[in-house]
């Protein structure tokens, strides 16, 4: 018997009495509403696992048999006489892609896989550009987050604002608030292109997840956690709004992520911009993005993107830490240089060409022991770069 | 009748100034409206619980108070009392018995509302701005369950001024919901834990959000036994997913649908896609309300995976909703939830915009898909308040 084509799309009409057949296998009941005769009932209830796939983006997963899961739902919830799947979108086989026993053929391969994901990306990005629906949030197509996106509510933002016009200081908000977005808008865009040092970032960040704490992403997990592959750590910003009239959303222990590879923005823009209001509880750690090999040319451009990196008032002794791109086993000329943004601090990394490493026996034994700790404790995390020797890549 | 002595030149409640435009986006759907709203955005709503006889909501709002009315059967709203924090008090709840109302804010505590003598205590501290806060009563113990920003669930016995139990979660809490014996609670990051609260609270599972973005609201539904036996979680995305703890089957019973964006179905031009503000499930007939930055408030059905009824746009966005313990009422609240942040300046004035709350009564979210909602109380359409000086109508960019 043949494969039914439209079981596999979902939207088969025959159900258990097409005469085609409906391989089983990780895709849930397939298509089986029946028009008209059948119970009603069932047909309002028992939709199953239904994944409209978007006829757009069918010609992705065209020659395959079975249409990987990260398609986007279908439509809103008609009133229920929408016959066609009522469109509720995907389900929980979404991440089936990661469960061991997948029914899928994964033999399909994961580079498949992952052309999947990075289109699906691709429109999802186009999709949040143009809906103007909230930017700051986090985003991700598998279970880890996406690097390069902050996470903030709404309310954290306001109770910010209200802080600061209560200071006074409204002005600077407001910058905040627009270096975040353009920072956004730049990695949303980015996405959406997908030029090619782009894609080798992604499908390497795709297919190694970096290390969460307890299954859930952590951006509050030190800088430090490299992967071997990209090694973009999230811009996840910490607990915000620790000390009261601060906009400092590092409390201590953001990784800031920074597109290594490409020229946009850096996740250190924006602490630039926290770093001007008065001064923040706790200096920031820095984050070490180690850009592959591959992408470890365009670094370049990654100093090229820091030094639009300002801090716009200069009272913070914040050592909001340089980060360092070095490309790891590729010389890269700017590779040395090391992006650091201070104002007026005392103790903070100077910029330029700092060192990469700290050689161990200058380490203070807390500093050695964060370094050589799984995690950093909030509030001790060195603002000086590790050893060499502690690194394992 | 400012009862609440604001002073934003309401005049005597309900003459209208305003009534005579002929398409009233502030009030489209003629629902009454609360008298005395509070004078910036509104961030939760909480209605009495089945001992208390009648019918009191507690608002919270930007403004820093936390405002009680009580509603009459007539549909009447009177207010009744208020309280301050120093800060923006972002979430509210009662106790089990309705004589004590809790209110958690950005200034890092939480207080008891008693209402009979109108005294209210602290009663918890955080590090940082306290999210959310409920009422825990489990046969041996009862607390006050607060979960805040700086990434801790904290778990407190009024009396005492230490926590009970401190959790500590991966990132900040952002909406959290209690139906005993279970806790669910949604943190940045797409962190997603569910706690059981037998005995004492504890970590029953972590869950992989269905949701790809930010979360946003999250509210706990029962089987027909009454047993809290899923969640439903909303996005900022225009999204609400629907999980079950422990499905027969979760790749059929787990699923998420959109919501609360502009054209529906047309797929040409770009959606306008909004946040999922609040979440709440009505109390007989398991039908869910969510309501978003569009404006808009819709009732679901989860089980048939319906749309039952949605509202049509008000002026501003809704930030939240509740019914009452019966399901009779249906209270919304229209005020600016800082959705617009990517219109920087303007966005900032919109802070002096008018905020109003308003009841909807019904036998709601019947599922016999009845298209208008039957109507138990006379809809009395108020006219708006008064406004503050600094309000231009049409500027909401």
């Amino acid at each position: 018997m043949s494969v039914c084509h439209f079981f596999l799309q979902g939207r088969c009409r025959y159900g258990e009495k097409c005469w085609n057949e409906h391989p089983r296998g990780g895709r849930g009941s397939g298509g089986d509403y029946q028009p008209g005769h059948q119970s009603n009932q069932s047909n309002r209830g028992g939709f199953g696992n239904r994944v409209w796939i978007n006829p757009s983006q069918r010609s992705g997963g065209g020659g395959r048999p079975h249409p990987s899961t990260p398609s986007r739902g279908g439509v809103d919830w008609g009133g229920g006489s929408n016959g066609a799947g009522g469109g509720f979108g995907f389900s929980q086989n979404r991440f089936s892609t990661l469960n061991s026993q997948s029914n899928f053929d994964g033999g399909a391969g994961s580079g498949d896989e992952n052309e999947k994901h990075l289109e699906a990306i691709q429109k999802d990005m186009e999709v949040w550009q143009s809906s103007g629906q909230w930017p700051f949030s986090t985003y991700s197509i598998l279970k880890a987050p996406i690097s390069g996106f902050v996470e903030l509510s709404p309310e954290e933002l306001r109770l910010e604002y209200y802080t600061r016009r209560s200071s006074g200081d409204v002005e600077s908000y407001i910058n905040s608030v627009q270096q975040l977005a353009n920072q956004w808008r730049d990695r949303v865009q980015e996405l959406r292109i997908m030029n090619p040092s782009t894609r080798v970032a992604m499908t390497a960040e795709l297919s190694n997840p970096r290390p969460s704490g307890g299954g859930l992403f952590s951006s509050s997990s030190s800088g430090f956690s490299l992967s071997s592959s990209s090694g973009f750590q999230a811009g996840g910003f910490g607990s915000s709004l620790q000390s009261s009239a601060t906009f400092c959303f590092s409390s201590a222990t953001t990784g800031f992520g920074s597109s290594g590879a490409r020229p946009g923005p850096s996740g250190f823009g924006s602490v630039g911009v926290f770093g001007s209001a008065a001064t923040p509880a706790t200096p920031s750690a820095s984050a070490f993005s180690f850009t592959a090999p591959a992408a470890a040319k365009t670094s370049a451009a990654v100093s090229g993107s820091v030094a639009g990196f300002s801090f716009s008032s200069s009272s913070t002794p914040s050592a909001s830490a340089a980060g360092l791109g070095s490309g790891f086993g590729s010389s890269t000329p700017a590779g040395g240089g090391v992006f650091g943004l201070v104002t007026g601090s005392s103790s903070g990394f100077i910029g330029g060409a700092s060192e990469l490493y700290t050689p161990q026996s200058e380490l203070t034994a807390n500093e050695l022991k964060e370094f050589t700790a799984a995690r950093f404790t909030l509030g001790q995390i060195p603002l000086r770069p590790p050893p060499a020797e502690l690194l394992t890549v | 009748m400012s009862l609440f002595g604001s002073s934003s030149g309401f005049g005597s409640g309900g003459t209208g100034v305003f009534g005579s435009t002929t398409t009233d986006s502030h009030n489209p759907m003629k629902d009454v409206e609360v008298t005395s709203p509070p004078d910036d955005s509104i961030s939760c709503l909480a209605f009495s619980p089945p001992p208390m006889p009648g019918n009191f909501l507690i608002g919270g709002s930007w403004a820093n108070d936390v405002r009680c009315w009580e509603v009459q059967d007539n549909g009447q709203t009177v207010p009744k009392a208020q309280q301050m924090h120093t800060g923006p008090v972002l979430d509210v709840c009662w106790s089990d018995d309705g004589s004590k109302v809790f209110t958690a804010s950005c200034d890092k505590t939480a207080k008891m509302w008693d209402l009979n003598s109108n005294q209210a205590m602290q009663i918890a501290q955080h590090e940082g701005p306290i999210r959310t806060i409920h009422w825990i009563k489990a046969p041996n113990y009862s607390c006050v369950m607060t979960g805040s920003w700086d990434k801790t669930l904290k778990f407190w016995d009024t009396r005492s001024s230490n926590p009970m139990m401190s959790l500590q979660m991966p990132e900040r809490c952002y909406c959290a919901d209690v139906v005993y014996p279970m806790a669910v609670v949604a943190t940045a990051e797409r962190g997603l834990i569910v706690y059981q609260l037998e005995n004492q609270p504890s970590e029953f599972r972590r869950i992989d959000s269905p949701l790809k973005h930010q979360h946003r609201c999250v509210a706990i539904f029962k089987d027909k036994q009454n047993k809290p036996t899923g969640f439903a979680l909303g996005s900022i995305e225009g999204r609400v997913a629907i999980h079950y703890i422990n499905p027969p089957n979760p790749a059929k019973d787990n699923f998420t649908f959109k919501c609360h964006r502009s054209n529906g179905t047309n797929t040409a031009t770009p959606q306008d896609i909004y946040a999922v503000n609040a979440i709440a499930f009505h109390p007989v007939h398991g039908t869910l309300a969510t309501v978003g930055s569009d404006g808009r408030f819709s009732f679901w059905d989860k089980d048939a995976r319906t749309k039952l009824k949605t509202s049509e746009q008000l002026d501003q966005p809704i930030t939240a909703c509740c019914f009452n313990h019966n399901g009779n009422i249906f209270a919304y609240s229209s005020s600016y939830d800082w959705s617009k942040v990517q219109t920087v300046p303007s966005h900032v004035r919109k802070t002096t915009s008018s905020c109003g709350m308003r009841l909807r009564s019904s036998s709601l979210g019947t599922r016999n898909g009845e298209s208008g909602i039957s109507v138990t109380m006379e809809m009395v359409s108020v006219a708006r308040q008064g406004c503050p000086p600094s309000f231009i109508p049409g500027c909401f960019c």
